[in-house]
């Protein structure tokens, strides 16, 4: 029955959407003024902005959006003179931005989306035979961060693990690929994640704390090799069949793949860690314009949807999200139940951490 | 020690321009071989038009005209490519000269670019379109006189088959081509059992495995394209390691037969991302996205991999009959520069085997003046591009060989041998006829009957015809009439001044060489750029 439920909200949604279509289209031809808001977003965030329907609800609402897209843990050395919003992709650098913003009202969190591994059934299977996940159907399940953690700590191997061998892409060092955790915020999120879990459940915030985890952090990293800088590009490689079985990436990159139905998964499987962080997108005003639209993206019935379109969980009550992936529970656990959500440092300490994988 | 570190690395960015220049040469040619039907008649001035993407592409995607075409009928998005090296794309995106010249770069891989900061912060959003991995394409009567099972064979079983005498094969330059440099991280990596990401330790514990593994490789080449042609003149060698595509289409255009082997303890894959500039207008970023999703929509995906045999990115498509569907360890690409130069660097100077090159030089009256002053010019700057262990000579004649004298890289004080090329250059003078035949077969009489221990070479430099003398055909008799051993060896003529491009070519293609011009001033196609080109086959 509640699926049943959930199919005619969706219908209902797509419906409402088409609706909000025509509409823009209407206001845009009759409509003279509208305000261009200046903003500086993370890059998962692009699409959203660039989503034509996006555009045209913005319109509707009198504003025209300038973004443009930057790491989310550079934002605050850029020049923000003449941006009316920042939008990074994490609380800890969204907090900073605040504190320097001369507006009051933020920061506003309009959506976010938890990190996720993702790969391919075999892997996962593997994994799920070696007591590193638990798989809950063909195509989702959890990872287990412990252990997991464990096995990196102590360098183990593909070959290593019951059943590997029947995979030839399964040897080498067992490890997620993430982005760059110095220029990338997944990257980052990922320490964060793994620093909780090896501390022993405690959030890093001094250099006691630094120091040990450390080590184990510079081998999550080190073994990767040349890694890329935006979270875009590893989860592309994945669904292209190409690197490793591995890749850490939002949870709104697959889910947005899903909805939009532009590509199938094929044998992928959504792994979330028992313990992980979400992306916060959390958006700071610059000037009042830009505490409006913050107000707008959180609260617009028609701009939720659309950011649930894109992958996103809207801030709040998760109905839109829930009813939207109704049809795809084969890979997106809705509530995400039993799993962990580890605190964030704050900036400072994660930049601190993530250079200290480096070198 | 550091400054013998120092001194290396000076090299290593030496060779690195050098095939800056050298990756240069072909697409040039390519270009004025006629890209752009649709820019026909007019000039292009690189500058931005609606429409049109400028794109920097690796010179290999070459064969994606068609497709693009197809494109341009399909989008209205016309891209015209400026074809180029890796590392010579990713030097013009560090220095910040593609900003506004280029819409969009286009490479085999962005795993080298990402090495260099300075490059990678000019790239917003990547998406790979299709991919090749490294594969090993052997002969079919090789494979069952070793008795391997094609999709069972590991790098470390070809190592010992190498080692053992049993397999030799072809490869390109790691410093002057993608397809080399990826071919060298996925030996380096099996060979070392690194189980992670290629670290230096790696490179050194795997130092006395790879050097057995090169010494196997027979031939060395700056690309691709005569790497093939090399390969089925010689007859002798068991196999080349390529991109899986560029096998697979020497099968088809070819004829070569092999049997294409991906390695199954892990191999290096191009990707072939298409990346937008940060710096492209807001128009082009529209471009680029529509092609996009253009070029990886399943219809063409299909065609792709039907008609260029690379693997298809999305998951409805299968790949194409030739391609085996089975999955590969991706084998991690190095995190650091000073890994990936350093693996470079050793590959050049102490694991290949060396080179042994005489340099047959045109020094007859009529060089007097600014011919030979070009000349000495090229032949220094030359210098800093030879190897450790290299053996280079230098023959000038003019109505006969005037003198030769070989100089010898010694790893232990290469600057002694460095300065003696040097000053050898610089007591060159002009005069006298021009007896090129002769010349050049006293450069063979030079090399000797040993052509195993080495990569051996002539490359003939002549502004004018053969005036004294023998003949082209006493020549032509005399390499005829020489043991197998020693026609191995390839002369690479330069046309420079006045000298006869039909005359050089018959030299070139009785000896499998390869002609390269030198005809223009300054740049690729002068006789600095000629030289330095030169140098990936040598």
């Amino acid at each position: 029955m509640r699926r049943i439920v959930g199919i005619v909200l969706a219908v209902l949604l797509i419906g409402g959407v088409a609706v909000a279509v025509v509409a823009g289209r209407d206001s845009k031809d009759t409509s003279t003024a509208t305000k261009t808001v200046r903003g500086v977003i993370g890059s998962e965030k692009a699409e959203f902005f660039a989503d034509p329907e996006v555009v045209k609800a913005l319109a509707a609402k009198g504003f025209t959006v300038k973004a443009e897209t930057s790491g989310s843990w550079a934002m605050d050395r850029l020049p923000l003179k003449g941006y009316d919003f920042a939008f990074p992709s994490s609380k800890a650098p969204a907090d900073e931005l605040q504190r320097k913003s001369p507006v009051k009202g933020g920061p506003l969190r309009p959506f976010y989306s938890p990190l996720v591994v993702v790969a391919h059934r075999g892997a996962a299977q593997v994994l799920a035979d070696n007591g590193l996940a638990t798989l809950s159907g063909r195509s989702s399940g959890k990872l287990h961060m412990a252990p997991y953690l464990k096995a990196a700590k102590a360098d183990r191997t593909w070959q290593q693990l019951g059943g590997a061998d029947e995979h030839a892409e399964l040897t080498g060092t067992l490890f997620i690929t993430s982005t760059d955790p110095v220029a990338s915020n997944s990257g980052a999120l990922y320490l964060a994640a793994a620093s909780y879990v090896a501390d022993g459940g405690r959030v890093a915030a001094d250099d006691a704390a630094i120091d040990r985890t450390a080590p184990l952090l510079k081998k999550l990293i080190q073994v990767q090799g040349a890694q890329q800088t935006s979270s875009d590009a590893p989860f592309r490689d994945f669904i292209s069949g190409v690197g490793n079985p591995l890749v850490l990436v939002y949870e709104s990159q697959v889910a947005s793949l899903l909805m939009q139905k532009q590509q199938e998964l094929g044998d992928l499987v959504v792994l979330y860690p028992d313990t992980t962080v979400s992306s916060d997108h959390t958006l700071v005003p610059l000037t009042e314009s830009g505490r409006q639209l913050g107000e707008l993206l959180s609260t617009d019935p028609g701009l939720r949807r659309l950011a649930v379109r894109h992958g996103f969980r809207p801030q709040g009550a998760a109905a839109e999200f829930t009813a939207a992936t109704a049809g795809h529970t084969d890979y997106i656990d809705q509530q995400l139940t039993g799993i962990r959500q580890a605190p964030v440092p704050t900036a400072t300490v994660l930049r601190a951490m993530a250079r200290r994988t480096r070198g | 020690m550091k400054g013998r570190i120092r001194r290396l690395r000076r090299r290593v960015s030496r060779t690195l321009a050098a095939l800056l220049a050298a990756a240069v040469l072909v697409p040039i040619a390519a270009c004025s071989a006629g890209d752009d039907p649709a820019a026909s008649g007019k000039k292009d001035d690189g500058a931005p038009r609606a429409g049109t993407l400028r794109v920097l592409a690796s010179s290999e995607l070459a064969d994606m005209k068609p497709l693009l075409e197809q494109a341009r009928k399909a989008t209205g998005i016309t891209v015209r490519p400026t074809w180029t090296g890796t590392l010579d794309a990713v030097q013009q995106l560090g220095s910040g000269k593609a900003d506004g010249a280029y819409d969009a770069v286009w490479l085999s891989s962005n795993d080298y670019l990402r090495l260099h900061p300075e490059a990678a912060k000019r790239v917003t959003s990547e998406t790979p379109l299709m991919a090749s991995p490294v594969a090993l394409g052997v002969k079919p009567a090789v494979v069952r006189r070793l008795g391997w099972d094609p999709s069972r064979v590991t790098w470390s079983q070809v190592h010992r088959a190498v080692a053992d005498g049993e397999l030799t094969y072809g490869m390109t330059d790691p410093a002057r081509s993608n397809s080399g440099f990826a071919a060298l991280v996925s030996v380096a990596s099996a060979l070392s059992g690194a189980q992670s990401a290629l670290t230096d330790t790696d490179v050194r514990k795997a130092s006395g495995k790879m050097e057995e593994f090169f010494g196997g490789q027979r031939l060395t080449s700056g690309s691709s394209g005569w790497l093939a042609t090399a390969y089925a003149r010689r007859g002798t060698v068991d196999a080349l390691i390529n991109y899986e595509s560029v096998l697979l289409s020497l099968g088809r255009d070819s004829r070569t037969g092999l049997t294409v082997i991906r390695p199954r303890d892990g191999v290096v894959t191009a990707d072939y991302p298409l990346s937008l500039l940060s710096a492209a207008s807001p128009e082009a970023k529209d471009s680029v996205r529509a092609l996009t999703s253009y070029l990886r929509s399943p219809a063409v995906q299909r065609q792709l991999t039907r008609e260029t045999f690379r693997r298809p990115v999305v998951t409805s498509v299968r790949p194409a009959a030739p391609l085996a569907a089975e999955a590969r360890r991706e084998l991690p690409f190095p995190g650091s520069r000073s890994v990936a130069d350093g693996l470079v660097d050793s590959y050049e100077n102490k694991l290949r085997r060396p080179s042994r090159t005489v340099y047959v030089l045109d020094t007859s009256g009529s060089m007097k003046g600014e011919r030979l002053r070009r000349l000495k010019a090229a032949l220094t700057g030359l210098t800093g591009d030879f190897r450790e262990r290299e053996e280079v000579t230098l023959l000038p004649f003019g109505s006969s060989v005037k003198r030769a004298r070989t100089h010898t890289v010694d790893p232990a004080d290469p600057q002694a041998g460095l300065a003696a090329i040097k000053a050898d250059t610089a007591a060159l003078t002009a005069s006298g006829e021009t007896a090129i035949f002769s010349s050049l077969e006293s450069a063979y009489d030079r090399l000797g009957p040993d052509t195993g221990s080495a990569f051996t070479s002539i490359v003939l430099m002549t502004d004018g015809e053969n005036t004294t003398g023998d003949s082209a055909d006493d020549f032509a008799g005399f390499y005829r009439s020489l043991p197998a051993a020693r026609r191995v060896t390839p002369v690479f003529p330069v046309v420079f001044g006045d000298s006869d491009r039909a005359e050089l070519d018959a030299i070139a293609s009785l000896t499998g060489g390869r002609l390269f011009d030198a005809t223009k001033e300054q740049g690729p196609g002068s006789l600095d750029g000629a030289f330095e080109e030169i140098r990936g086959y040598q």
